[in-house]
């Protein structure tokens, strides 16, 4: 093992004390002179066409109105990720074809949040064609369906919505119907997950500034700057130059705030009409109103051999993407990606479908489809194991994607090789940890409490690069300056979601050349001061914004050696120097090896070159990775089920990750917590149904009926244990991989798992919640009465 | 046109209270009393607003006055004397939580003190009010009807004692006259066992319960001499299980016993489907937290005979 001088060491957050002391502004906090707020005026209805508004009222109150006359007439996808030509679109700014319960049909603006809420209730709009929503994917399917859209737009060009599909992607290779012929297990499921929300801190805000030169400012909820400046000027036929997004720290997204939010296009067009700032805040029960993630069904057929190889799978994925189109194109390919690169299947064959229904716009959500697909994938691979008596983890090691094999997560167009793997040594100490070896049969449990553990095996992407330009955009920027003391000065587009991405990435430059953290700021930039990054989203803050900085400060070192060669007189060249922490300085030195003299710290050089007019040392880098690394993670569960009750709680947790080098290792820690927690609510807690009739939630977007987990639902902090592979990612910035997705991944697929080792049941549906078990034992004729 | 409705949710927003009203302050209960006569149907009273403004902020409720309690003073008590126990309306959750009283007197209620939502609501959120609420859900329900407890309103007109049992008429509704304010609860002392308890299921910790139910006994030589159950969330009030207890009593305290007898239980409560749990799920598992009720009310007695 390297010894690093700040890698893996606790460090005091750079946001820390902001955050706790309430000091830190989110966009809600933010407050201009002559700030009006907006509200928007949403669909009552989840299925109709706009008749007639008459602003007339709204607008005697002095509110600003805007309709849908009023907006840009283009459609658009909020989230740009995909290249051009497969990205899909049928968002409008504001619709006169409302198809959710919540659809943005109008907006105002007034002084006060009470004056825009009585505009707001002023507004008359009537409708016509009320339809009955469809609710149900297949139902949406079937071709007495009627179409939730009728044309949309792939790229530049119109498609045809048949049969509510809104795209498709098939796959195949090999043999698949061989395969089954030959396998001597074939086992078929039919899964469904739940839609479950973000519950992220924040609700969504935006604020908008205009500017007498025709330019705007937007400070919003996002974890994209140059995606929402792009997108703005695209919907506003605006130069980028004149619209500049500003990075405003954000209270957690969870993939909620992946795309550009659709309030913003909103907020834009009512500054551009009331030349004056607008901000519009979500309220908790709207922002439920305004995403979820993605519900998924699946029908998986895996075959297998007797010798404990797996041959053939066969995967359908119907995807209940609700009435608009946030990329979930990609999540097609992704949600195969992790189909296949969890497991050697030798064949394939894959449809994929994602569908229309009346319900409120999925949009990714941490792990985009990884924890769906692993739940399900995971329980086939159990299942098969048992039906050909194979130990469930000798099993996994047989089949999974490992080391050398090629690798593609991301779906079809990104690929790899995968050079890091802790995959063996985890399985091998989370088992002995939890005590898998005497975890014993579900037909031996007796007694109202029965205990069972489970296994959940994963893993996600550190990005979504590749060596070849596929469909899917990444890459990232960094700038870096040393100050004219030697402090330095960080300067990236990258958003940090709260998991203190930005903050490795400090610990990646103070390793690199030697300057303590507190010395290196993160400026709070903007889109008009950064090179672009596509967005902080699959996994990617780390490794590949990581790696961005990791390549501006080695173009800094090398500049700074340039210089000190100048001072050093005797060094032959800048490659005979070197650069460290120095402890006792508490800074950066440079020096020549072996010649203790030879030294300058960097803070002396730096004002030298500033004195003498050497000029600044600065970097300004783009980095497209090469490769998108799977982060293993692999969990092993203890649940107790209370057979009266149907009640499921986790006792004990043993979360093993491969992240290649732990930059920071508490806040690892902290995302397996965080990753358990969310995997735990998906488990037995998730889902959000809604009114068959009206289209609307059945919470109503309160989160007093929208339920997560708390903490007094998880196991106690002694009983939770993280263990880190010990492996290095050659292509990763020091060695390190992502994290955040894996982080949660399998969580689910291992409670699934350790329900079924405790009572001897197989959930195909999630939530598991207690009514579904304590069913499934009364169907067993094993109740206490 | 169609039949379906449409939903209200431009109307709601959290943020602000979306509807104007007027505010009042009273120093004083005559003060209360008085603007409440005057005021009629129109009128709310306030207390820790924890079901109030929430339903206000929904548009579930639109008064058009506001009449908050918390400015009177000693409404807020809880005392024990050689008869009874007295908690005045305005006393919060936490103040129960605090209260040596509650805990080594009147276990069920203290169970229920703990299972209840979460520090800050409990902070804010009075005895009076979960009772007034008339939720079904209400925690402090089923261990005051298993204590037989009474409430006592107040109005200009005059003072009225009612019987828990004959206060709840329905979801969000009582026997409360709109000119009326609860003001105490009161529990007589021989209606109390330490060998009682209460026990809830919700989705998850922090949340109102999918079920509850409460039970109090009182033995004599291993039998039982008194027997008072309560549910939950499990009808459009909280109810006693007068069937269950009926056959109960005069039984051996022993759990096999309480087990034979549970099926009753169907005919004292009348479950729904809602989002928090099936009707299905709240008739099975009742039978559950009753058992586990009696359990632990016989062990607070000094030990369980299984
Ligand atoms: C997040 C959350 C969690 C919760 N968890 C729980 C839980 O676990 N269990 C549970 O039982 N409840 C729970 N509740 C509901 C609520 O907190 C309780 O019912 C609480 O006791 C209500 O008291 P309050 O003082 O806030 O009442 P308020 O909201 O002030 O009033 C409620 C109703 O009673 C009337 N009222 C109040 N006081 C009087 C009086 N003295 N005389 C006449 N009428 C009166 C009001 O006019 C109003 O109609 C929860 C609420 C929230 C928001």
């Amino acid at each position: 093992m390297t010894a690093w001088s700040f890698l893996g060491s606790k460090t005091l957050r750079k946001d820390s004390l902001a955050k706790v002391s309430g000091a830190l502004k989110f966009t809600n906090d933010l407050e201009v002179p002559g700030m009006l707020i907006g509200r928007i005026f949403r669909s009552p209805y989840a299925f109709a066409d706009v008749k007639r508004i008459n602003k007339e009222r709204a607008e005697r109150l002095g509110a600003v109105v805007i309709t849908p006359d009023d907006v840009p007439q283009k459609l658009y996808n909020p989230r740009l990720v995909s290249v051009h030509e497969v990205t899909f679109k049928d968002h409008q700014v504001l619709t006169k074809r409302p198809r959710f319960v919540g659809d943005p049909i109008a907006a105002v603006a007034a002084s006060s949040e009470e004056l825009a809420q009585r505009a707001l209730e002023l507004l008359e709009v009537e409708f016509e064609n009320i339809r009955k929503p469809i609710l149900d994917p297949f139902e949406a399917m079937s071709p007495d369906a009627p179409p939730i859209h009728e044309r949309i737009m792939k790229g530049d060009k119109w498609v045809e919505v048949k049969n509510n599909v809104g795209a498709e992607l098939t796959y195949s290779e090999g043999d698949v119907d061989e395969a089954f012929k030959k396998a001597d297990v074939v086992i078929e499921r039919f899964f469904k997950t739940g839609r479950r929300y973000h519950m992220q801190l924040e609700p969504k805000a935006v604020l908008c500034v205009p500017h007498t030169d025709g330019s705007i400012t937007i400070y919003t909820t996002t974890q994209t700057i140059h995606n929402t400046r792009i997108l703005v000027s695209q919907i506003f036929d605006l130069p980028e130059s004149k619209v500049n997004v500003v990075k405003v720290p954000i209270g957690g997204s969870f993939g909620s705030s992946i795309q550009t939010n659709v309030i913003v296009p909103i907020a834009v067009a009512l500054c551009l009409k009331a030349r004056k700032p607008v901000k519009i805040a979500l309220t908790r029960e709207e922002d439920m109103y305004d995403h979820v993630g993605f519900s998924m069904h699946f029908r998986i057929k895996a075959g297998a051999t007797k010798e404990g190889f797996l041959i053939g799978g066969e995967f359908e994925n119907i995807i209940d993407i609700g009435a608009h189109q946030v990329q979930p194109y990609p999540l097609l390919g992704t949600s195969l990606g992790w189909f296949v690169s969890l497991y050697k299947w030798r064949n394939i064959r894959y449809v994929g479908r994602a569908v229309y229904t009346n319900k409120v716009p999925g949009c990714a959500i941490r792990g985009y489809g990884a924890p769906e697909v692993t739940w399900a994938v995971e329980t086939i691979v159990d299942e098969l194991a048992e039906e050909l008596k194979i130990d469930p983890l000798e099993f996994r090691l047989r089949n999974y994607v490992g080391k050398g094999d090629i690798f593609w997560g991301q779906g079809p167009t990104v690929r790899s090789v995968i050079k890091s793997d802790g995959v063996p040594e985890l399985l091998k100490e989370g088992s002995e940890l939890i005590g898998w070896s005497s975890r014993g049969r579900p037909e031996d449990k007796k007694g109202r409490f029965r205990r069972g553990i489970g296994v959940g095996r994963g893993f996600h992407t550190s990005g979504a690069g590749g060596p070849i330009s596929g469909e899917v955009i990444d890459y990232s920027g960094a700038v870096l300056k040393v100050n004219e003391d030697g402090s330095i000065d960080y300067i990236t587009a990258l958003q940090d979601h709260g998991g203190g991405t930005l903050d490795a990435h400090v610990k990646i430059i103070a390793e690199a050349l030697g300057v303590p953290p507190e010395l290196i700021n993160v400026v709070w930039s903007d889109t008009s001061t950064t090179p672009y990054d596509v967005c902080t989203h699959a996994s990617r803050g780390t490794y590949v914004g990581g790696a961005a900085a990791l390549k501006a400060a080695e173009i800094v070192k090398q500049k700074i050696f340039e210089y000190a060669v100048r001072v050093l007189g005797r060094v032959v060249n800048p490659e005979a120097l070197k650069i460290r922490y120095d402890r006792e300085l508490k800074q950066a030195v440079i020096y020549v090896e072996g010649n203790p003299d030879l030294k300058i710290t960097l803070k002396e050089l730096a004002t030298i070159a500033w004195q003498r007019n050497w000029g600044t040392i600065a970097a300004v880098v783009t980095h497209r990775a090469t490769s998108a690394p799977p982060s293993f993670t692999v969990w092993f569960v203890e649940v107790e089920v209370d057979t009266y009750t149907g009640k499921v709680r986790p006792v004990r947790v043993v979360a093993g990750a491969d992240i290649g080098t732990v930059i920071n290792k508490d806040l690892a820690e902290g995302q397996l917590h965080g990753g358990f927690a969310m995997g735990w609510g998906m488990a037995v807690a998730e889902d959000t149904p809604y009114n068959p009739t009206t289209g609307e939630l059945l919470c109503r977007g309160f989160i007093t009926d929208y339920k997560i987990v708390t903490a007094q639902d998880m196991p106690k902090v002694e009983d939770f244990k993280v263990l880190f592979a010990e492996t290095y990612e050659p292509t990763g910035p020091f060695g390190a991989k992502g994290l955040g997705e894996a982080a949660s991944n399998p969580v689910a697929a291992a409670v699934a798992n350790a329900i079924a080792n405790a009572i001897g049941v197989r959930f195909y549906e999630l939530p598991i919640t207690p009514d579904k078990i304590l069913k499934a034992l009364k169907e067993r004729g094993e109740w206490f009465e | 046109m169609s039949e379906v409705r449409p939903v209200p949710l431009n109307l709601r927003n959290s943020r602000i209270l979306p509807i104007r009203f007027e505010y009042y302050e009273p120093t004083s209960l005559d003060e209360a009393l008085e603007l409440l006569d005057k005021l009629g149907e129109e009128a709310k009273v306030l207390a820790g607003g924890t079901d109030l403004i929430v339903k206000m902020k929904m548009r579930a409720l639109e008064p058009k006055h506001l009449i908050n309690l918390k400015r009177i003073p000693n409404l807020n008590y809880i005392v024990s004397d050689s008869e009874s126990i007295r908690i005045g309306a305005l006393t919060t959750w936490s103040d129960l939580e605090k209260s040596d009283i509650v805990k080594n007197e009147l276990p069920a209620l203290y169970d229920a003190v703990k299972a209840m939502g979460s520090l800050q609501i409990r902070n804010m959120a009075t005895l009076g009010g979960n009772i007034c609420n008339a939720s079904p859900a209400a925690d402090s329900a089923p261990p005051l009807l298993v204590y037989d407890a009474k409430v006592k309103v107040v109005s200009k007109q005059g003072v009225r004692v009612i019987p828990l049992t004959e206060f709840f008429l329905g979801p969000g509704v009582t026997a409360l006259r709109s000119n009326e304010v609860l003001t105490e609860v009161v529990i007589d002392k021989h209606n109390v066992s330490v060998g009682s308890a209460f026990v809830k299921i919700s989705r998850v910790a922090t949340d109102l319960a999918i079920a509850s139910a409460a039970v109090m006994i009182k033995l004599k030589d291993g039998i039982l001499e008194d027997v008072k159950i309560a549910l939950g969330s499990v009808a459009p009030t909280p109810v006693r299980a007068k069937s269950l207890e009926a056959a109960l009593v005069g039984r051996p305290a022993k759990l096999e016993e309480v087990k034979q007898y549970l099926n009753l239980l169907e005919k004292d409560i009348k479950p729904i489907d809602d989002v928090r749990g099936t009707a299905w799920y709240r008739r099975e598992v009742s039978k559950v937290l009753v058992y586990d009720a009696f359990l632990k009310a016989l062990n607070r007695l000094g030990g369980c005979s299984l």
